[in-house]
């Protein structure tokens, strides 16, 4: 395998790393986007539920990728009391259920068509560093060794992230801020095909069960359990089949995909651009911390990454100060918002079942004008203060 | 003479397909990052490795065990 050089290497062809390639494709540059493996986006590691209103503003147009447009949420306490948000009535937009691998092929594509160079089956292996600058990395494409050099490096490696890593960027986690996944998608259940579900509590420990609706009884039925509360193996796995067992809607149906993942809880990484090397999306610790959603963050953010990678190349700009301007940009974006609902996370995985019951009955007929985690914390808080004492000024 | 403990445990990654599903949840909580997943392959750094048990508790279908 020859070695390479390009203008913007990117490494990861998931969302954030798709529309990184996009956008610097479309700025100018030179862009070379890496994935390990053989098809973009499968094997799926989502539960497939985002919100739509961010869409446009980043350049994805809706496609094929849909499988439906919910209405609203249902929260449901550990007794099972609902609390039902339906923005449509109030003439909000909501959200999608997704075919995930369809999303990031499209995104791909879009980037291809852009410009930008893909290639399948490649690793990244390690980064190269020269005079304390990253400049590319050693990579195995079906199996044997090469380098891709380029002034700028792109860490879209999602959740797991290793490249970021190897720059020396920290993006360990604690075992209390990343949840361990499970979901199957479920065909024969009886779910509401208007929301998306989550069940809070006990049921799942730092988390929440979800059931989000794809139509036709199919349905994608997962949990996310906070790894700090784990005590023995394979405790994801016992959880979800314990809270299915015990719902007859979902316990008759038969599942037809299983996908496992790990998702980070944690306030977004100190440090997301180095000498030579700028980290976007989940590998970045962007993922909201309450909502386990990380898609649009990694979107909106890949955007101002792909700009400022081909403004850096153009100008030769290629420092950690000069790349501050990525940085910046999506802190402003969104970093208040994350690390509120960190904050807001530490406490709620800490509550014991009625207080959750509680709440959620205090919430009952509390009118929400708008879905969304603020808005619920704001009424959270104004029945129950001590719970929202510790992140009160964020509200 | 400084003696130095090494821990014999063995970490055992069940990646033949009959437990794991190639997540990468192991992989991203790893504190010395010294797991790798390839497609359908999981491989660590024996020597990096300090079995210091994370990972088991990370991987949602239990196919990581020290014994």
């Amino acid at each position: 395998m020859q070695d390479l050089t390009t203008d913007v290497l990117v490494v990861g062809a998931g969302p954030a790393g798709s529309m990184t390639a996009k956008w610097a494709a479309m700025s100018g540059a030179k862009v070379l986007m890496i994935e390990k493996r053989q098809e973009i986006g499968s094997p799926v590691r989502c539960g497939e539920g985002m919100s739509k209103s961010w869409l446009a503003d980043v350049g994805i147009k809706p496609g094929k990728w849909i499988n439906l447009e919910v209405e609203g949420a249902r929260i449901y306490s550990p007794r099972e009391q609902c609390l039902e948000i339906n923005e449509k009535n109030a003439g909000n937009e909501v959200g999608y259920v997704v075919e995930r691998d369809g999303f990031d092929k499209q995104l791909a594509i879009d980037a291809a068509n852009a410009g930008a160079e893909v290639m399948l089956k490649t690793a990244a292996t390690d980064v190269i560093r020269e005079n304390g600058a990253i400049v590319g990395v050693k990579a195995k494409r079906f199996g044997e060794p090469f380098t891709i050099r380029a002034p700028i490096t792109i860490a879209a490696d999602g959740f797991e992230s290793q490249v970021g890593r190897w720059a020396g960027l920290p993006t360990n986690l604690m075992l209390k801020d990343m949840d361990t996944c499970l979901q199957y998608r479920m065909t024969n259940v009886d779910s509401d095909e208007r929301y998306c579900d989550f069940y809070l509590g006990s049921c799942a420990p730092g988390g929440y069960v979800w059931i989000f609706p794809k139509g036709n009884g199919l349905a994608n039925v997962g949990i996310g359990v906070q790894v700090s509360q784990i005590k023995t193996t394979a405790e994801a796995k016992s959880y979800l089949d314990k809270w299915i067992a015990k719902h007859p809607a979902y316990a008759k149906g038969k599942t037809i995909d299983i996908v496992g993942g790990g998702v980070s809880i944690s306030p977004p990484v100190k440090q997301s651009v180095t000498d030579g090397l700028m980290i976007v999306g989940d590998a970045a610790r962007m993922i909201d911390p309450l909502t386990g959603g990380g898609i649009a963050n990694g979107c909106i953010a890949g955007k101002i990454c792909g700009q400022v990678a081909a403004e850096a190349v153009a100008t030769r700009n290629l420092s950690a100060t000069f790349l501050a301007k990525y940085d910046k940009a999506w802190r402003g974006l969104f970093e208040e918002k994350l690390y509120r609902n960190w904050l807001a996370k530490e406490k709620l995985t800490s509550l014991p079942d009625d207080v959750f019951d509680k709440v959620v009955d205090a919430l009952q007929g509390v009118k929400l004008e708008k879905l969304s985690v603020h808005n619920i914390l704001k009424a959270v808080h104004s029945r129950y203060p001590e719970i929202t004492k510790e992140f009160e000024a964020f509200l | 003479m400084v003696a130095t403990v090494v821990d014999k445990r063995s970490l055992h990654i069940e990646s033949s397909g009959q437990l794991c599903i190639y997540c990468g949840a192991c992989v991203g909580i790893c504190p010395l990052n010294c797991i790798y997943l390839d497609e359908t392959r999981i491989t660590f750094d024996e020597t990096t490795c300090t079995r210091c048990n994370i990972c088991v508790k990370a991987c949602p279908v239990g196919a990581i065990e020290i014994g």
